[in-house]
């Protein structure tokens, strides 16, 4: 063989090596361990800390911090929404009552995500156009979030 | 417009945001101008054309131009490209889209390794006249080797034939490849036909031979150099031969889709007639195909004149660029715009400024010719082009 074509022969298979030698530590060890993913990430994922308490916690079979308010939600249109999805992660809050939780969601925008009119939404499914409904209030300004349909 | 207006029928939810947009146009249309500028330069290296010679190194060098940037519109498409590289680090195999790292790259050495020998003999008389960084380059590009005897240069020769008799089927494989990403996709009856790869494939021929002319033709006027007619009448005859292979294919699916009348054929009629009617029948069909052949039928039969024919090959190589650019939107878009319900339709509208907009699909289709630029500064083929055919 050519010693220019040996030469070039010779980069390729290096290439392949470096290849195969980065692959070799980049790959994590446990990968493949229970599937296609990182097995060492099922135990990271378990010990992340809790931030959602459930919306039980609030009131109900526990305790009867929130009585009220959980009694009108129970029975409302919006008691498949959780606590938590408007009132934020409340683990921190349950544990230690002194540690207030983040202030509701409030906002149109954040409403709008399940009722902006959506071509693709359900057609009797509650929905608005934010344009010309509400005069960009609040929605909560009319509706009690706790009861949608409690004007 | 309100979203309403782009739907009309049934859709299921998830079909509301038409996810390819299109920077997975520029996916197929790019591997494609790769494999099309490769396999014009194989009729000389492997079936010794020598009427192309003239254009076969400089049409490696397009190739490997649009190759560097194949992986890019992905790349932006999806964000992240860091990880990128885990596609062969980590290949799922039940996708067909793992092996994509793994074909890119095998051809790129490909064609990398068979530009480095058609190149050869210049690189290692550059690093021996050069001086400065100039000669370092070209040293390194030599590796150091600077034998350019007959013996040599004959087995150089002979190992890029062998290469580019490689390359072909590569070629083939890795836009046939495209094709049965699409062709694959068992719940889209646009899509789904194995009839799909070799339908990119013929269309990733003729596209890559037009640009090809037309890169000639530009490069001859830029260098105010003249054109070698026969180089060019030889191109334009090969692509009038895949453009006949190409519409073949492409009418074939439509009528069998046609004539069987499955299911789905409702949806696919609406989606000729209403989605992509201008798109497919306007400048895919009569653009893109017709009109060249039509035009190239014209120059062949045509005596003299060379001008008037250069200009019509010049406009049939435009139109079939475009008309091919529309097949890839006509399917890719195509393919978005029908409900898997079979009987609704969405509605694509292009942005200009985001990520997956028109601007970054503008800038990607740029950086080739960039490339394309530097590499004929490094390595020049403008000599064959100068040069009486022998």
């Amino acid at each position: 063989m050519q010693p220019h074509l040996k030469r070039a022969f010779i980069i390729l298979v290096l290439v392949i090596i470096g290849f195969l030698f980065v692959r070799s530590f980049i790959v994590p060890e446990s990968f493949g361990q229970y599937g296609w993913y990182r097995g060492d990430s099922v135990a990271e994922l378990r010990d992340i800390p809790v931030g959602y308490a459930g919306s039980a916690s609030c009131s109900g079979i526990n305790n009867e911090c929130h009585k009220t308010t959980y009694s009108i939600w129970v029975d409302s249109r919006h008691k498949t929404v959780n606590c938590e999805t408007c009132h934020g992660p409340s683990e921190k809050h349950v544990i230690d009552t002194r540690v207030m939780p983040e202030p509701a969601n409030d906002t149109r925008e954040f409403c709008g995500l399940c009722h902006f009119k959506r071509a693709a939404r359900p057609a009797d499914f509650p929905q608005i156009d934010p344009e010309t409904h509400g005069e960009n209030l609040k929605c909560a300004y009319c509706h009690n979030p706790h009861k949608p349909w409690f004007l | 417009m309100a979203v309403e207006n782009l739907v009309w029928g049934y859709i299921y939810p998830n079909e509301i945001e038409i996810q390819w947009s299109v920077l997975i146009v520029l996916y197929p249309y790019i591997t494609g101008l790769v494999a099309g500028a490769f396999i014009a330069s194989s009729l000389y290296h492997v079936f010794g054309k020598r009427e192309i010679k003239p254009v076969a190194r400089f049409a490696l060098l397009t190739a490997l131009s649009f190759l560097l940037v194949a992986t890019m519109p992905l790349l932006t498409h999806l964000g992240h490209p860091e990880r990128g590289i885990e596609i062969m680090f980590t290949p799922h195999l039940t996708s067909a889209m793992s092996g994509f790292g793994y074909i890119y790259s095998f051809y790129l050495i490909v064609v990398v390794l068979e530009i480095w020998l058609s190149f050869r003999e210049d690189i290692v008389k550059n690093a021996l006249k050069c001086k400065g960084w100039k000669k370092q380059m070209y040293s390194a590009l030599a590796l150091y080797s600077y034998d350019i005897s007959g013996k040599a240069l004959h087995d150089d020769e002979k190992l890029a034939k062998k290469l580019a008799i490689i390359g072909i089927p590569s070629a083939a494989f890795l836009h046939g490849y495209v094709g049965f990403i699409f062709g694959g996709i068992k719940a889209n009856p646009w899509w789904s036909t194995p009839l799909m790869p070799i339908i990119f494939l013929m269309s990733a021929i003729v596209s890559g031979i037009a640009l090809l002319i037309l890169l000639y033709i530009a490069a001859s006027k830029l260098r105010k150099k003249v054109l070698n007619y026969e180089t060019l009448f030889s191109l334009a005859h090969y692509l009038w031969v895949f453009l006949i292979l190409d519409v073949a294919l492409e009418l074939l699916e439509i009528i069998s889709m046609k004539y069987e009348s499955l299911e789905e054929i409702e949806i696919i009629d609406r989606l000729l007639s209403e989605k992509i009617a201008t798109t497919f029948y306007g400048v895919q069909l009569t653009m893109g195909i017709f009109i060249p052949f039509v035009l190239l039928i014209l120059v062949m039969v045509m005596k003299n004149r060379e001008q008037l024919k250069t200009l019509m090959i010049a406009v049939s190589s435009i139109f079939v660029v475009i008309g091919v650019f529309a097949m890839r939107w006509n399917v890719v878009i195509g393919g978005q715009e029908i409900s898997k319900s079979l009987s609704g339709t969405n509605t694509y509208v292009p942005v200009f400024f985001s990520q997956e907009g028109v601007l970054p699909a503008i800038i990607i289709l740029t950086i080739p010719f960039i490339i394309l630029l530097v590499l004929t500064y490094i390595l020049p083929p403008w000599k064959d082009m100068d040069e009486d055919i022998d």
